[in-house]
Parts: C-alpha cells; structure tokens; sequence
C-alpha cells in the first residue's frame, strides 16, 4: 500500500514536471507572452520591402520592446507589404501622428524588427490607424549593387 | 540411396524458383504481421478505460516514464552543452555568438530532443517491455489470464502502450528543458555569451507551435511507434529464453530504424518549405 | 446429450504448421471424476487442454462443455464459460507482480463484486486448503516450484469452478511435493465435488488418482480404461507406456536412414 502511494506521487510529479517544462519552453524560450502582455490596440505600415521581417518579429520605440508584428500581407493595391502590429495599450494616443517605421536588423546577422521613431505631430495615433512614413529594410544585396554602380560613375 | 541423390538433383536445379518461392513467403509473412500488429493495437488500445485500468497505467507510468528520467535528464544534460560549446567555436568565427541560444534551442526542439529521447527510450523502455511481456507469455501468465476470463490486451497490453504514448512526449521536454539549461551554462557562465542576447535571441527565433508544437509531434509519433513495437515484440515472440533475447533485439534495431527514418519524413513535412 | 458428460470431445482434427497434432480424436469426460489423459512427450496434451479451454481452434471437430461447443461461442460468452473452469498451468503462471494472496484474489475481484472483507474470507479459505495461508505475502519469485503450483492451484478453485484442467502438475517435482499435490488434487476433487483433467505423463502417480484413462498416441486415442484394467491391458504399445520400457512399438530412435550407410555414405552430403 505504501509502495504504491510513493508511486503515485512519483507519476504525480513526473506528470507535473512534464508541464512545467512545457510552460518554461513557452516563456522562457519561445518568448510567449514576454514583453507585450495584455490589451495591445492594432497600427498597420505599408513597407516596399520588408526584407526579413516575419509575425511576431518585435517592435520598438528607442530599442524597448513595445509590441510584435501579428500579421503581413501584400497591399493589392500598391502591391507593397502591409504590416499589422500590435502595441501595447498603454501607449495608444501617445504616438504622434507624424511618426515614422523602419525596418532594423539587430546586429550583422540577427533577427530584423521594426523600429517605430516618434515625431512632433500634436495628432496621434489610435487603434487601426496607418503610418504613413516608412522606411524599407535594407538589403544587402542591393546596398552592394549600390556601391558598386556608384564606383564605376565616379 | 540414389533415388536419394536425384531428388536432390531435382533440387538443386529448381533454385530460381525456390527463391522466387522465399520471396513471396517472406513478404507474405511480412504482411501477414503487420496485419496482426495493427490488429493488435487496435484490439488493445479501444475500450473504456476503468478505475482498475487508470491505476494499472498509473504503474506502468512509472516503469516506464519515471525510470526512464534519470537516463533521459543526463544525456540532455551533456547534448546541451556539448551542442553550446561546438556551436560557438563554429558562431565566434563569424561574430555571431549571440546566436548560441538560438542554435542550442532550435537544434534541440526540432531534432535532438525527440530523437535522442525516443532512441533512449527505446533502449531503456522499449527492450523492458519487451523482455517483460516475453516472460510473462513465456510463463504462460498471459495465457492462464486468458483462462481466467481477462483479456491479456486489456489489462498487461493496453495500460503499457498508454504509458508509453504519454511518457515519451514529457521526457522529450524534459530533455529539451535541461539542453537549453546545459547550452546556457556552457555558453553564458563559462564562454561568456552575454546573458541578454543568449535568451532573447532564442525568443526571437523559437516558434511556439512551429518549433516546440512539432517537435512534440514527432515525439508523440515516436512514442506511438516505439512502444508499439516493444509492446508487440514481447507479445509476438517465441516463448522460449532464445526467443525472449531476440525480440528484445529486433525491438531496439526496428525502434530505432523507424525513429530515423520516420524522423526525416516528419521533417521533410514540417520544415521542408521553411529550411 | 448424455447428462454426466461435462467435457465432450468429437473427432478432433488440429495441426501446427505442416505437422498433424490431432486426427480424429474421441474422449469424454464424466461429470464429478478425475479423467487423465496421458501419452508420450509431444503428443500434444497441453494442446488438447488449450483446445477444451478455447485458445485454440480445431480444424475439424466439436468441443462441447456442459452441451455448449466452445469454438462457436461468441467471445463474451467463452469469457463467461472460461470462468467456470480453472487451469491449472505447468509452471503454475502466477503473476509475477502480484502478491501470492493478490494472486488468489485476482478472478474474484475480475468476476465478483464482493466486499473486501468477503474476499479475504474466501482468499484465506482457499489458501488454507494448499496449506499455504502462511505464505499470503510473500511473492512468486520467493516461492519453490511445489509452493507455486499449490498456490496456482488455489487461485484455479477460487471461483468454485466446475471443471478444472491440471497441465503437467507433477513434472519436475521432487517427491514430497508430488505426495502432495496428489493428495491435494484428489481431495479438492472429492471436497468440492468438481470434475478434473489431468494431463501428464508421470504414470504412477496419475494412475493413483484417476477414474479414467485415456492414452493418445499419433493423434488418437490409443486406449482408454480405468487404471485396474489399462493395467492389465495386452496392446504392446500401451504396456510399453504404461511400463515405461525404453524400446518398443514407440521406437527408442527418431527416424533416420539406415544406421550403417547414413556413416559410410552421409558424410559428402550432409
């Protein structure tokens, strides 16, 4: 009888271990619900190219995480990239309405983000509505292409 | 005598057709047991599960599972760091050691995790269940159960397959848990991979149902196949102590055959498009 | 059908494989007394239990139990009529992760919804009858061949079966265990009035307990009688068995060629 109540607790708490580890890998190492916890309201951007900007790359104001990018799609009718991001609610009616996006990428190789850059407009921003200043993120390749086209007028 | 000596001349000159005739035997007998094992789970795994049974497979959980976490906890332990310290020299080359979480994590969710752990498995379950179903037939137990009016399925069968379907997916976070724990403490404490970039590079990079959600199904998969074949090798075997030995053989080679190649097909269909 | 017949066998026909275990075999077993089948090793008397039991099925031919044929019942049914019978194994079959009283009360607890306490109760009585009431704790692996037979055997009458099947229960006995088992087979047999098979090929000691003999031999029935008259039976090839003489119509040899040619010419071959 003994023997088999120590059992039970040892499955307990091999069953209980299992989930834990499973909430740790959720947080802790897929970043689940990290930085932009509860009520976010919604700010869309056209990009020209977004490079390699996936959903649920982040977004930030002067490097601090404030929200993630939750949806991309190609705009029919400019056919550039329209970005859906969702920012915490804390800032909604704090970003000028002048503000501008840009496609970052943290550090030669890392992940590529959007950084959102304040303006002076007394207008500001609410749910749903579009940045109209936006920056394309920089590719490489063309950068290159760039610089050497440059080389050959000079 | 020399009726003796054509016959055997006669023999001999039919080979082609004696081994056309073993080929067809044998993939009739292949079919023939993939027919029976599928019967096999099937018979086993239906039916309403009673108070006896939850307690029965709360059992087998901890033969199964929780004798199989020490084993399983160490070897992540070491994949881990072993995995943190290669990658580094390999990242540090290019200046991208702030990628060591990444690399550590994702290596671990899609692929080692699930492998590693249901290759361990195998070997520590898998040929238990084996050697112990085997000496249960041998001992004629599952037959005088029969006698007694209790399907061996139901009560020795079915309660080993559950215990294995839902152990093997938590040894699996387990390992990836203690990996990601092993990479940290060989990048960061020792190579002095700032702490920051380690963990957020890997938030950034890891999917929650991309990367951990499939690399539980593949582990769950393996778990299915693993312990299916352990369970039926034992059931299936010759019940002599040669008999015993072989199934607990043929169930750690076809594990782990079906690991791998099951490993890459599961791939192939979840990160195919992506890598 | 004859009321006193418990176990009625038919022209029983089985095979394994390529090799005829069974062709045409007749017997009866009379309600309330002990029948012994017994024949040579590898005659397929464990077979033959299997088959009355319904673990296997015959090619040809009719079990019946109590009037029911047993191959065609459906498996709810068997499972039912399976309870009605105890099989007594030869290696005793106890199951190795349970206790020797949770062994005992194993079909009770499958079949019955009796209290606890009523379960101890019968589980206690059961192992008094083995003698071994002492020995409820203790676990197979600590128990010796004759104690796990004994106790196999009170697991076997623990649901008051009417029909038992004893497969082998003296082989590899030393000779107070077989006294024993002797003493406790007919005795159980005669205190619960219960109708018994015994299969095996130790011929003084079944001889010593059975009502009825059957001998079978290449798939039949070779002779059957009561012990006083099998005796005295004038068949060469039922005295050889019955006398244990090591040559005789059942040859001493397994088939082989001709013992002097297979050396002076066998050795290119084989």
């Amino acid at each position: 009888m003994k023997r088999s109540k120590m059992m039970e607790f040892g499955v307990g708490l091999f069953m209980l271990a299992g989930i834990l580890g499973l909430v740790f890998l959720g947080l802790r190492v897929s970043g689940l619900g990290s930085g932009v916890g509860g009520d976010t309201f919604t700010l869309n951007a056209n990009f020209a190219n977004i490079g390699g900007l996936k959903v649920r790359s982040k977004v930030t104001v002067s490097g601090v995480e404030v929200g993630q990018v939750t949806g991309i799609e190609l705009d029919p009718k400019w056919y550039d990239a329209r970005v859906t991001m969702a920012i915490d609610s804390k800032l909604e009616g704090q970003l000028p309405r002048d503000s501008t996006a840009a496609i970052l990428t943290a550090g030669l190789l890392g992940e590529q983000y959007v950084g959102l850059s304040l303006g002076g407009a007394p207008d500001t921003l609410k749910d749903g509505d579009t940045i109209r200043d936006t920056q394309q993120a920089l590719v490489l390749e063309e950068l290159i292409q760039q610089f050497v086209s440059n080389m050959v007028k000079n | 005598m020399s009726h003796e000596h054509a016959r055997r001349r006669g023999a001999s000159r039919r080979q082609p057709v004696r081994q056309i005739m073993a080929l067809g035997r044998g993939t009739l007998d292949m079919i023939d047991a993939l027919g029976r094992a599928g019967l096999f789970l099937m018979l086993s795994c239906l039916g309403i599960p009673s108070r006896e049974g939850i307690r029965l497979w709360l059992r087998q959980m901890h033969f199964v599972g929780v004798m199989s976490l020490a084993i399983v906890l160490v070897s992540g332990l070491f994949i881990g760091m072993v995995l943190a310290l290669q990658g580094y020299t390999i990242l540090v080359d290019f200046g991208a050691e702030d990628a060591l979480g990444q690399m550590v994590a994702l290596s671990l969710l899609r692929e080692l995790a699930p492998v590693v752990s249901a290759l361990l498995f195998a070997g520590r379950a898998g040929s238990a269940l084996t050697a112990e179903i085997g000496l249960m037939k041998a001992t004629e137990q599952l037959t005088s159960m029969e006698m007694i009016g209790v399907d061996p399925l139901r009560r020795v069968i079915a309660p080993r397959l559950w215990a294995g379907f839902v152990s093997l997916p938590l040894l699996t976070i387990g390992f990836s848990v203690v990996g990601i724990w092993g990479g940290y403490l060989v990048g960061v404490e020792w190579l002095g991979v700032f702490e920051g970039s380690y963990w957020s590079n890997m938030q950034g990079s890891v999917g929650f149902v991309a990367d951990i959600g499939n690399g539980l199904i593949k582990s769950l998969v393996f778990a299915m196949v693993v312990t299916w074949i352990a369970v039926f090798q034992g059931y299936d075997l010759i019940p002599t102590s040669e008999g015993i030995s072989r199934a607990t053989t043929r169930t750690v080679v076809y594990s782990s055959l079906a690991i791998l190649g099951l490993d890459f097909v599961l791939t192939a269909m979840m990160f195919g498009e992506i890598g | 059908m004859d009321d006193s017949l418990l176990v009625d066998v038919e022209g029983l026909h089985f095979s394994r494989g390529e090799k005829e275990i069974f062709r045409g075999l007749d017997l009866q077993v009379p309600r309330g007394k002990i029948t012994a089948i017994m024949g040579p090793s590898g005659t397929g008397k464990t077979t033959l239990l299997k088959l009355i039991g319904g673990q296997l099925y015959p090619d040809a031919g009719r079990v019946r139990i109590a009037g029911q044929d047993v191959h065609r019942l459906p498996r709810r049914t068997l499972f039912r009529l399976r309870r009605r019978m105890g099989m007594l194994f030869q290696s005793g079959a106890l199951f190795s992760d349970l206790s020797v009283y949770e062994n005992v009360a194993f079909p009770l607890r499958v079949h019955t919804d009796l209290p606890e306490a009523m379960i101890r109760d019968i589980v206690l009585m059961k192992l008094e009858a083995v003698g071994l009431r002492g020995a409820r704790a203790l676990m197979p692996s600590e128990l010796s061949g004759g104690m796990l037979r004994r106790v196999a055997l009170a697991r076997a009458i623990a649901l008051d079966p009417e029909l038992i099947l004893y497969d082998e229960p003296f082989v590899g006995q030393d000779p107070i265990s077989m006294g024993v088992l002797v003493q406790l087979i007919k005795t159980v047999n005669q205190a619960l009035g219960l109708t018994a098979v015994v299969v095996s090929h130790d011929i003084k000691e079944t001889l010593s307990i059975a009502d009825y003999v059957y001998v079978i031999s290449d798939g039949q029935v070779m002779a059957h009688g009561t012990p006083a008259t099998l005796n005295v039976d004038q068949d060469d090839r039922v005295r050889q068995f019955i006398h244990g003489e090591p040559d005789g119509p059942v040859p001493f040899h397994y088939p082989a060629p001709d013992y002097f040619t297979d050396i002076m010419t066998g050795r290119a071959s084989s």
